[in-house]
């Protein structure tokens, strides 16, 4: 064997390997993957089929493996050509075509021999061409001035390129110009220039070079996966010889006597050990790789999936920049993450959501530099793709630095409004982003935009309802403030009166002639007296603020229909009294609970009953009913009010719905009846015949019925 | 030396209220009677035909302000002070002093001495 076929059989074997990398962790849809493997294919043509060449020992034989080697020879500098075209985006179709044309008319001419070439011994050690005619100089030319224009391509493309693109750019120039003069020494030999083809171990420098730029500088974009391999399989193996070598050690040193049976009592040994701890040992690894190394590129679908199933859904806002920030850092691995949220009210962006952000209450102005850059451009900005080109101003770096972001995405809602910023910190991979990640995750920025609005909106309406809920009730409650009054400042002037007419008495002397035995008496009654007054006082203003007081939301399962009626009874007992509304309670005795919202469900009759006598324009009758039917409890407020027309019956319970003056009601009333009413799983619904009166029938689920 | 005093009926839909008038002005020597209800508390105006009437505003069955529109109906000089828990920002005060009330108090009073004056304003008036 001869150095020059060892040379190549070295550019055949890591030319082999790097085109394998690529059909295995590549893309068959990429133009670069593509054409960077046809070079590498044609590089393991041309390399065996020199070796093949060169370990021939008759000239016959060196022709004929001359051929195949010429074949893949040919190509590779129009490939090469092809590579740097679409890397550079040019558009010069025009000569690659030429070199196309031109391999295949050479390819041609080899087969039949028109090359005009002969087979000559060089060097003392093995059979090389010569050309005899000018075919073979014309091939020579040609293929160099195809290789030359390529270069010259790729060194133009790589000047004006910059940031991450310029390093590819110059890592491959370098592999390829090292690959492509090394071609050309080949021709050295062909012209008998007495110079060893040396150039010829240069050409492994295409896929060294090559997988150098892809591992360092995510040349072609398959770095992650090579990289990951490449360490995984490292350490899975250093671990394997870490383990066989205490075997080897049992073995050689304990067990030497032993002969035989020390052997394979030392590979048991090694054995179990493997055995025992391979796992584990795996598991280790794995988890070292993903969490250090973390060469896994995230995948894209899973982050789709998760996002438009799990996370866009829901409407509860803080839940939602929560999970959004937990699953963008899991998925993509993110050392850090945030959402800043708008608000409206303060003109700031507030941190709504992090990770691995210290400070946890940043806010920002929005006239701050950065919210203003990403508000006016709505465009993401990257510390790193513009920090080479140039330099941000400081307070952006500063803001940039405080929430560890390398990447701040605007929310931007249809209105252009941006809502909210989505920063990303740096990957754990120390990775840059790429461009796939921009293709994925601005559209996935845009979605978000319109989850978190729908959820602010969500919170937005639910805070408009209770708070006209609330209007509404405070209203209602301003309206029985006479009722109200007269039972607060009655007791109280009753007990005022008492004691101070008894103080007044005994000052005046009034009280001379009592005994003190009559006068402790007279203390006792009153003292009796302002007692029972102030307790009816206490009860009406507990009764009312219990009632006023907000639904906290809980839900009870034991709330009696009954005793809810009767306590709103008790605070609109008196103005009714007083307007002439008699009040039938007719609710039956042991009827079932019913399961919701205390304070909602007290609001709900409160309101009906008040209609009830608003209805009536004094003197009347309401009637109360309720009854368990087949696991409901239906309940029945009747009135012998005006009734309500048989058009209007079916707007009653629209909201702003009103009868009354401007001024008078809200008109939310029975709307926000049949909400809360439907909210705790029940039914409302009205009959009502004008001059005779209204019923409001209500149904719940019965819980259980009451222990007797 | 005794100073006459007023003869008084006081109606209000609160007994206890009513009997503390009625211990209160007794002892100080003024006639008063007393009805919790207002149909018998017009008999009472009726038949002891007082200097002052004390009102309630807001009872049950006839309120205060028609027992008022009766009094003045019937042309009588009967004083009506009027002691009411019922508050609506004076409209109702304003009203009834227009309608004729000698006077409107509210419900608690500041002092029982200071109704007691007012009666005594009202009969000197009278």
């Amino acid at each position: 064997m001869n150095a020059f076929a060892g040379f190549n059989l070295l550019i055949g074997t890591t030319s082999l390997l790097f085109a394998l990398l690529i059909i295995r962790f590549g893309n068959v849809r990429n133009i670069l993957h593509i054409t960077l493997l046809l070079l590498n294919i044609a590089l393991v043509i041309w390399g065996y089929g020199c070796m093949m060449s060169a370990l021939s020992d008759n000239p016959a034989s060196a022709m004929f493996w001359w051929k195949i080697a010429h074949a893949g020879g040919l190509y590779t500098v129009v490939f090469f050509l092809h590579h740097v075209l679409a890397l550079t985006e040019n558009k010069g179709r025009r000569v690659l075509i030429f070199g196309y044309i031109m391999a295949t008319a050479f390819q041609v001419c080899a087969a039949a021999d028109l090359l005009q070439i002969k087979m000559t011994y060089v060097f003392d050690s093995y059979f090389y061409i010569t050309p005899v005619g000018m075919a073979y100089p014309i091939f020579t030319f040609l293929w160099c001035a195809i290789g030359f224009y390529a270069s010259f391509i790729l060194f133009d493309a790589f000047r004006k390129s910059h940031g991450e693109k310029k390093v590819q750019f110059k890592v491959l120039l370098m592999a390829l110009v090292i690959c492509f003069l090394a071609g050309v020494s080949h021709f050295l030999t062909v012209y008998h220039t007495n110079i060893y083809p040396f150039g010829a171990l240069l050409v492994p420098a295409l896929p060294i070079v090559a997988t150098y730029g892809i591992l360092r500088h995510r040349l072609l974009d398959i770095e992650v996966i090579v990289r990951k391999t490449l360490v995984f399989a490292g350490l899975l193996a250093s671990v394997f010889a870490a383990l066989i070598l205490p075997t080897l050690l049992i073995q050689e040193y304990i067990f030497r006597g032993a002969g035989f049976g020390g052997k394979m009592l030392g590979l048991a040994v090694s054995g179990v050990i493997i055995i025992a701890s391979f796992r584990r040992i795996e598991d280790f690894l794995i988890n070292i790789t993903d969490r250090f190394l973390f060469q896994k590129r995230y995948d894209y679908k899973e982050l789709l999936k998760t996002f438009t199933s799990e996370v866009l859904t829901v409407l509860d806002l803080n839940k939602l920049v929560k999970l959004t920030v937990d699953k963008l850092s899991d998925i993509i691995r993110l050392q850090s993450c945030g959402i800043l949220l708008l608000n409206d009210e303060k003109n700031e962006y507030h941190l709504a959501a992090s990770r691995g952000i210290k400070e946890k209450n940043v806010v920002l102005n929005v006239n701050n530099t950065l919210t203003s850059f990403l508000t006016r451009t709505k465009m993401c900005l990257s510390i790193k793709a513009h920090g080479k080109e140039y330099q941000l101003p400081e307070k952006i770096v500063l803001d940039m630095n405080r929430l560890k972001l390398e990447l701040a995405i605007p929310l931007m809602t249809s209105q252009d409004e941006m809502i909210g910023i989505l920063t990303l910190g740096a990957k754990k991979s120390d990775e840059e982003y790429t461009q796939d990640d921009m293709d994925i995750l601005l559209p996935l920025a845009g979605t978000l935009a319109i989850a978190i609005s729908n959820a602010e909106m969500f919170v937005e309406l639910g805070k408009t309802q209770a708070e006209a809920a609330q209007r509404e009730k405070m209203a209602v409650i301003g309206t029985l403030s006479a009722g109200i009054n007269h039972e607060i400042c009655n007791p109280l002037g009753i007990a005022r009166g008492q004691c101070e007419a008894f103080l007044l008495n005994i000052k005046d002397g009034l009280y001379k002639n009592r005994t003190h035995q009559e006068l402790v008496e007279k203390a006792r009654k009153i003292m009796e007296k302002v007692i029972h007054e102030t307790d009816r006082a206490t009860t009406i203003t507990k009764r009312l603020s219990t009632f006023a007081k907000p639904s906290k939301g809980d839900i009870s399962n034991d709330i009696s229909v009954k005793y809810e009626i009767d306590e709103v009874l008790a605070l609109v007992g008196y103005e009714m009294k007083l307007d002439h509304i008699d009040v039938m309670n007719k609710i039956d005795e042991n009827l079932p609970f019913i399961s919701g919202d205390k304070k909602q469900l007290q609001e709900v009759f409160f309101n009906l009953i008040r209609n009830a006598a608003q209805a009536m324009n004094e003197k009347g009758r309401i009637t109360v009913t309720a009854r368990e039917d087949s696991g409901k409890v239906i309940m029945c407020i009747e009135d012998t009010g005006h009734g309500i027309p048989k058009d209007k019956l079916a707007q009653i319970f629209n909201p702003f719905y009103t009868t009354k003056e401007p001024g008078e009601g809200t008109g939310l009333g029975l709307f926000i009846v049949r909400q809360v009413v439907e909210r705790n799983r029940g039914r409302i619904s009205v009959k009502s015949k004008v001059g005779e009166g209204t019923t409001f029938v209500l149904e719940f689920p019965a819980v259980a019925k009451v222990k007797v | 030396m005794a100073v006459e005093k007023p003869s008084i009926v006081a109606i209000d839909d609160e007994p206890d209220f009513v009997d503390t008038l009625k211990e209160y002005f007794e002892l100080r020597g003024y006639r008063i009677k007393i009805a919790s209800r207002v149909g018998p508390g017009i008999d009472l105006i009726g038949s002891e035909k007082p200097d002052i009437v004390i009102l309630d505003l807001k009872m049950p069955g006839i309120n205060g302000e028609e027992v008022l529109n009766i009094l003045r109906s019937k042309k009588l000089k009967t004083k009506v002070i009027f002691v009411s828990a019922f508050e609506d920002a004076g409209k109702t005060k304003s009203r009834m002093l227009a309608a004729g009330a000698f006077a409107y108090m509210d419900k608690p009073l500041k002092s029982i001495k200071d109704l007691e004056d007012t009666v005594n304003k009202a009969y000197s008036e009278k």
